[in-house]
């Protein structure tokens, strides 16, 4: 969970609420009452530094041992041997319970344990006080029997949920405390409880939260390094130590795994708040880091023995054993969830030209590869939408968005409106976003989206502190009243998880590298392309060379023939060489229609400001010397200046009004109209004439080469002219199409894209 | 005397064919014919087997496109580039209508471009012109709005 989600706290800004953050809790110089503290020398085991109620005990001042060795202190007979013993041990900052000790003063005989660790200038000896001594002298609770009850039962918890509560029950039953709480830390250190257990003197707090600022960062430090800690009555009043500062360092007295030590006024009247008397609070590590607490409240005071304090440490070590089990299985079952769905994605992409349609065209798969409920894949092509997802404009803004904010590689968040704040608008399509860039040059994007998960978050109270002004300084208090606040997240999905994140990631390089291999194919087909290209118009060249030529030697050679031997040939051997002559001459029109219409393939446009009105003026006065004699009117409207390639445009203009000419040929009056009309990408032209017409079943056969609908002996013809227009109008991006009705006249229209004129 | 007239072509049929549709033209121009780029380079500079020839250049050259050795294109570009022989008109022959032939053509100083038509009489027809005005027979540039006749 992000900062943002916290309400920002009211306060002025110079009021720091990590104030706690800087509280030196390891050294309060003070320890809680129920026992007492002795530092020592480790050498010559004389006391350096005692807390005061330890005169109270021995009835004369507490500055009066200073300097005494322990064995010359009467009445604290706590083992010399065993001293001496863990004074020479390397040093071992864990307290350890040497043994129970009996201290007699003037009323009883009061047992303590005598508990000990070393620092690295002297050895602290604490004595904390058994306030419900055991039924047998030093007997030691059945620990054995105990763990291995626990371990059983962690063993069977399916999950965290289920290890939390039976933990939280386990707790309770060892401890006897109302209330356990099982407390885990998020990544922004607010804490939600997550296992309970109680006996109902204390409220409920399962699933509340606490703000990250409960525990502040020292706090979380000492609990990191040391995992037990006790107040047995949080009323207590701090006992000083004497002196005040460690004569040894000059410093205050360094208590981080002092089981006596006094804690902050701050926790005390927290503690207060929540009408806990007395708390433990035993720490859950996973992998070096704090991951929660085992938090245990009474609502009076009350004291649990050093040796269970043990055992709840070494539950909270066994949860955490099985935590990283448990999480361990989950992230290893959606490992190969992910990884199946991605070897499925990854082949049809492969199989593929283009990943996009492959990867949006298996939507399911794709959505379940993250368990997303709705994907786009952008690319330079357009957008691709599968399942819930925001508008295709939308996508495309967040795409752009995306790359101009130098998205290259994996973006994830469980709050896109957070950071991207028109994404308010369809938070309840893409609250969640999980994006993968695909290209480096454009805009181009895997996307997968979650929806808003609207949740409402109880806090454990108000998560804002209270702050107030006292004798010139802000003081900070912990919470007044712990009144459960709610408040309602908007604009946040599930979060994406470490598995599904990094299988985008692998998708990623997968698609980065198909796209890859699929441009060097594509690079080694236009070579190749290039290649048979420069081919065929060699061919072409040589064609239209060494094809005519004999053509042309037939028809030369036999006109000078007609013509020398014609007044000797009878008529039908003088139509013989007619017919030789007209087919080849037919031959050679075939080859350079055909050559033309090659090069209306290759031929670079040029482009020309062109007058169409011009253009047909031109054509009709071509097309009219071989219709001579006929009676043809013609309508021609005011047609407009288009931008093209003039060769090629002239071209399909006299081709239309050739035809237009040649198919009213039967007509007594042939009525040809020249049209044109724009619409908004579109110029369009028309040419109608009242001729033969055609039967529209044929109309797609029309614009193909060779392809004729009349009979030779009607029209003659080598059946390219309309493939020649409609080539002409591919090369321009437009299109070419008819209109027509056997023997009522035909339509014949072409279109030139807009865009063109612009050039 | 007449200034002779040089045809340059390479296939024996085409060179019998123009030769018939010199002669109907009734030119008084003598035809010197070559076959190939290279003839073609000595006679005009009187080199080699023509080293011998009466000085002078010719009244046109007629020049294949497609010839063996050196090219029509590089025949042109020579005559072209020569100060003594610029003045020389040329007509060039070919079978194509290729776009990059007439271009480059154009682009050297061509007089006339040909298109060898396939009927022969359009052929004479075409000769015949040349004799009298050539620049009829002009191919125009490709990309120009002028109406060309057909070849």
């Amino acid at each position: 969970m992000s900062a943002s989600l916290r309400p920002s706290a009211d306060l002025p800004p110079r009021v720091d609420l990590s104030n706690c953050d800087r509280e030196q809790i390891h050294i309060p110089s003070s320890i809680q009452p129920h026992g007492m503290l002795l530092v020592l020398d480790p050498v010559t085991l004389s006391v350096i530094q005692c807390s005061d109620n330890i005169g109270l005990l021995l009835q004369k001042p507490g500055d009066s041992i200073l300097g005494l060795s322990l064995s010359e202190i009467g009445g604290l007979d706590v083992g010399r041997r065993l001293l001496h013993h863990i004074s020479k041990a390397p040093i071992q900052n864990r307290p350890f319970l040497l043994r129970t000790v009996t201290i007699s003063d003037d009323h009883r005989e009061r047992q303590y344990h005598a508990i000990a660790h070393r620092t690295d200038y002297y050895l602290i000896l604490e004595l904390e006080a058994v306030i419900a001594p055991p039924s047998v002298d030093d007997a030691l609770p059945d620990v054995h029997a105990q763990v291995d009850a626990f371990t059983l039962k962690a063993e069977e918890a399916a999950s965290v949920a289920a290890l939390s509560q039976t933990t939280a029950q386990s707790i309770r039953d060892l401890t006897g405390f109302d209330r356990v709480l099982v407390y885990q830390f998020d990544e922004d250190w607010h804490g939600i409880v997550v296992g309970e257990d109680g006996n109902g003197e204390l409220p409920s707090l399962l699933h509340h939260r606490f703000p990250a600022s409960d525990i502040p960062a020292p706090a979380r430090e000492l609990y990191r390094v040391n995992r037990v800690r006790i107040i047995p009555d949080a009323s207590y009043t701090p006992v000083p130590l004497t002196p005040n500062l460690n004569p040894l360092t000059g410093r205050p007295l360094d208590m981080t795994f002092s089981t006596l030590r006094s804690v902050s006024p701050i926790h005390v009247e927290y503690m207060k708040n929540m009408q806990t008397a007395s708390s433990m609070s035993v720490s859950i590590l996973q992998g070096g880091r704090l991951w929660g607490l085992i938090s245990c409240h009474n609502h009076k005071p009350m004291h649990v023995p050093f040796q269970e304090r043990g055992t709840c440490d070494l539950f909270a070590r066994a949860f955490s054993l099985r935590l990283s089990a448990l999480d361990r299985a989950e992230e290893f079952e959606r490992g190969i969830e992910v990884k199946s769905v991605f070897t499925k994605l990854f082949a049809v992409m492969a199989d593929s030209n283009d990943f996009a349609s492959a990867l949006s065209s298996h939507a399911d798969e794709l959505l379940a590869f993250v368990a997303a409920s709705g994907a786009a894949v952008a690319t330079d092509r357009g957008y691709l939408l599968v399942g819930k997802t925001p508008t295709e404009a939308e996508v495309q803004m967040l795409a752009d968005c995306l790359f101009k904010s130098d998205n290259r590689e994996v973006y994830q968040t469980d709050c896109l409106s957070s950071t991207y704040p028109a994404a308010m608008s369809f938070t309840e399509t893409a609250s969640g976003l999980l994006a993968i860039a695909v290209s480096k040059i454009h805009a181009g994007y895997v996307m997968w989206f979650r929806p808003e998960v609207v949740r409402t978050i109880q806090w454990g109270g108000d998560p804002k502190k209270n702050v107030e002004y006292v004798e010139g300084q802000w003081k900070i208090h912990p919470r007044q009243s712990f009144e459960t606040w709610k408040e309602t997240v908007h604009g946040r999905s599930i979060p994406w998880t470490k598995n599904e994140v990094d299988g985008a990631g692998e998708l990623r390089n997968a698609i980065v590298e198909i796209v890859l291999r699929k441009a060097e194919e594509i690079a080694e087909l236009n070579q190749e392309l290039t290649r048979s290209n420069r081919e065929l118009e060699a061919f072409s060249y040589s064609v239209s060379h060494d094809l005519r030529a004999p053509l042309r030697h037939i028809v030369g050679y036999a006109e000078i023939l007609r013509e020398s031997v014609a007044e000797k040939l009878s008529e039908k051997d003088q139509r013989f060489i007619n017919t030789i002559i007209e087919s080849s001459e037919y031959a050679g029109k075939l080859v350079e229609k055909l050559l033309e219409f090659s090069r209306l393939g290759r031929a670079e446009l040029q482009f020309n400001r062109i007058d169409l009105n011009e253009l047909v003026t031109e054509a009709q006065a071509d097309v009219m010397h071989d219709a001579a004699g006929r009676k043809i009117t013609w309508k021609i409207d005011k047609l407009p200046v288009v931008v093209a390639d003039l060769m090629m445009l002239r071209m399909a203009v006299r081709d239309l009004i050739g035809n237009a000419v040649k198919y009213t040929r039967q007509r007594e009056e042939a009525v040809i109209e020249v049209g044109s009309y724009s619409t908004d990408s579109e110029v369009v032209v028309s040419v109608k004439d009242n001729g033969v017409g055609f039967d529209m079943q044929y109309a797609d056969k029309l614009f193909g080469v060779f392809q004729r609908l009349h009979r030779w002996e009607d029209f003659e013809g080598t059946g390219i002219g309309l493939a020649n227009v409609q080539r002409v109008m591919e090369r321009h991006g437009g299109r070419a199409w008819a209109d027509g009705q056997e023997g009522n006249g035909a339509t014949f229209y072409f279109a030139l894209p807009r865009k063109n004129l612009k050039e | 005397m007449l200034k002779p007239i040089l045809l340059v072509e390479d296939n024996p049929k085409d060179l019998e064919l123009t030769l018939l549709a010199l002669e109907k033209t009734n030119l008084a121009n003598d035809v010197v014919t070559v076959r190939d780029g290279a003839e073609a380079i000595d006679y005009l500079y009187r080199k080699g087997t023509y080293s011998e020839r009466e000085p002078g250049n010719p009244a046109v050259v007629l020049l294949d496109l497609k010839l063996p050795k050196i090219d029509g294109i590089q025949v042109l570009e020579m005559i072209k580039a020569e100060p003594n022989l610029q003045a020389v008109p040329v007509v060039m022959l070919t079978t194509s209508r290729e776009e990059k032939d007439l271009t480059r053509s154009y682009k050297l100083g061509v007089n006339a471009f040909v298109v060898k038509p396939v009927g022969f009489r359009e052929f004479l027809e075409a000769i015949q012109d040349l004799g009298v005005f050539w620049a009829v027979l002009n191919e125009p540039p490709p990309g120009s709005m002028k109406p060309s006749p057909r070849m």
